[in-house]
């Protein structure tokens, strides 16, 4: 039985749920307003109840989501803050060694070398997987929020502020539904040398061997440090 | 002989009679039996040039159409003979009819409609040439049978429930079901052929090409929440009819208007389930012309900078996907030849 390395901590993997139920869930009761013929979207309305069931539930999501989203900010300053972690602790935060690896991963992609960027515990597609959803909250919440109060907001923002709302919401949604489809399904699920899945998502650890092969930089500052604490 | 009556039994047998000696349908409309000619499928009248025209009404859908009650004559006034001459003039709607509004007691007639369309942007306006001026819609051709026909209350029917608690009385409840009909009682069904009615003309371009009037309206009613919406049945939303008002509809630039500037917030604020305490600013909002950079700068390059954004981004990561892809499969390949 090889090694089992922490990769995420049970809070960690609790964030990432909590994150991903109600994204399917906004995909589900959103995706058939947005594509109003689509007869994905009336089996969708048949089954929960209608367009006025699917927009509560849409809402609730959005609540939970939202504080997911609220909750990871406030642990992550908290870890900054309170426990003090150190710039060099925070590896989500892009870096040069991104550029170079992505470089270093084209040329590996085409044939011109058999060197495989060395990744530390996030690769750039990791990080760019967490940026994005960063990026998504500020633009679906912002303006999900506008359309669930257009009113209200109305009283504080000129009109054309809930047409971009409504246009941004709309149109940030397929970026985001692909980006998760298409991207983040082929890096963590259909990509070959991950195939069938990556499990990290629920177990937490990853062996001795995905370590070696997804995280080898890491796993060699691990084995350091050990061998200094001997 | 009494006891005998009250029988159950007995009471059951008498209502049945009753109800088989009542004629199925009344053709109290038809008094002065018009249909004795008109009802005869196929009665066609040859024109001058050899042309047919058809001439058939039939009893059975007259029978289940809005008018079911008020006799030809009512309408058609100029017929005084039998038979009556070949050409007969055309129903001017604004004429009184024989029947009485319900609860006033004064005759009923389609003058206030008539009258505000023909001051509206539908009615014949003199600037315009006869040519232009034949080519907008009169009373019929919007109110076609197909659409106020019985079939379509009956969904108005299910609607007013509301008043049938207490209205039991099934007369009483056909006067709220036609006066309902007129009223903006909604169901779901008749906003949506209230949309699809406007469309037919406003989002055609071979109809729409001799007047000042703006073909992206309907496709920009479609893309924005009301109208997606109502194809998802939610039938509280606003339809055309609701903004810019079944018979008065004018163009923005008339003071009158529904939705000048002056009277927009009123509109969008005046039911209690659309946008009660709409503000100036919300009502602001272009609602449904699509974006260009002339009329809406912000909104057309927000859209547009989304569109490059996604398409960048998509391209970007289905091209790493597929180099990715295609180095495994290449090494699986090699890996393959050397064995």
């Amino acid at each position: 039985m090889s090694r089992e390395y922490t990769r995420f901590s049970v809070n960690q993997r609790l964030q990432h749920f909590f994150m991903f139920v109600p994204f399917i869930i906004l995909v589900i009761t959103g995706f058939p307003i947005k594509y109003p013929e689509s007869s994905f979207g009336s089996f969708v309305f048949a089954a929960i109840g209608g367009i006025e069931t699917a927009r509560s539930v849409h809402r609730f999501a959005a609540a939970i989501m939202i504080l997911d989203f609220v909750f990871h900010v406030a642990y992550v300053a908290y870890n900054i803050l309170v426990n003090r972690a150190p710039l060099s602790k925070l590896y989500l935060l892009p870096g040069k060694k991104d550029a170079q690896d992505i470089l270093k991963n084209l040329k590996y992609f085409l044939f011109l070398s058999d060197e495989r960027p060395r990744f530390h515990k996030f690769s750039y597609i990791e990080k760019f997987d967490y940026w994005a959803v960063f990026w998504g909250m500020f633009i679906m919440a912002g303006s999900g929020i506008i359309l669930w109060f257009p009113v209200e907001f109305s009283r504080i923002v000129p009109g054309v502020v809930i047409q971009i709302a409504y246009i941004a919401h709309s149109d940030e949604a397929l970026l985001a539904f692909l980006a998760i489809i298409i991207w983040h399904f082929y890096n963590v699920h259909f990509n070959p040398r991950v195939w069938p899945a990556n499990k990290v998502w629920y177990k937490g650890t990853l062996t001795e061997e995905e370590m070696e092969h997804e995280h080898p930089m890491e796993l060699e500052e691990i084995k350091e440090k050990e061998k200094e604490e001997r | 002989m009494l006891k005998m009556i009250l029988r159950p039994r007995f009471t059951f047998l008498l209502s049945l009679i009753f109800m088989l000696a009542q004629p199925l349908h009344s053709d109290q409309a038809d008094s002065e039996n018009c249909s004795l000619c008109h009802d005869l499928a196929s009665l066609v009248l040859m024109g001058d040039t050899g042309s047919f025209r058809n001439l058939e009404i039939s009893s059975n859908s007259y029978r289940h159409s809005t008018h079911r009650n008020v006799i030809c004559r009512d309408c058609h006034t100029d017929i005084n003979t039998f038979p009556h001459p070949t050409t007969v003039q055309k129903v001017d709607c604004a004429k009184n009819c024989h029947i009485t509004k319900p609860f006033a007691l004064t005759g009923y007639s389609h003058v206030d409609q008539s009258e505000a369309h023909a001051i509206s942007a539908h009615g014949k306006n003199p600037k315009y040439s006869d040519q232009k001026n034949a080519s907008k819609p009169d009373c019929k051709y919007c109110h076609d049978n197909t659409f106020r026909n019985v079939i379509e209350d009956e969904v108005l029917a299910a609607n007013s429930k509301h008043c049938g608690r207490c209205h039991e009385d099934a007369g009483l409840a056909g006067v709220i079901l036609h006066v309902s009909s007129h009223s903006g009682h909604r169901s779901a069904s008749a906003s949506v052929k209230v949309v699809e009615l406007c469309s037919s003309c406003h989002a055609d371009e071979s109809r729409m090409k001799n007047f000042d009037v703006n073909l992206t309206q309907v496709s920009g009613y479609e893309n924005q929440f009301h109208g997606k919406a109502l194809k998802r049945g939610m039938d509280n939303v606003a339809n055309c009819m609701d903004c810019h008002r079944n018979h008065l509809n004018l163009p923005a630039d008339d003071p009158n208007s529904s939705i000048h500037p002056n009277n927009i917030q009123m509109t969008c604020s005046a039911n209690t389930y659309c946008h009660s305490n709409a503000t100036a600013k919300f009502t602001a909002a272009a609602i449904h012309s699509k974006p260009t950079p002339s009329n809406n700068p912000i909104a057309f390059y927000v859209e547009w900078g989304f569109i490059l954004l996604t398409a960048g981004t998509m391209a970007m990561l289905f091209a790493h996907i597929f180099l990715d892809f295609g180095r495994w499969v290449g090494d699986a390949w090699m890996r393959r030849r050397k064995q």
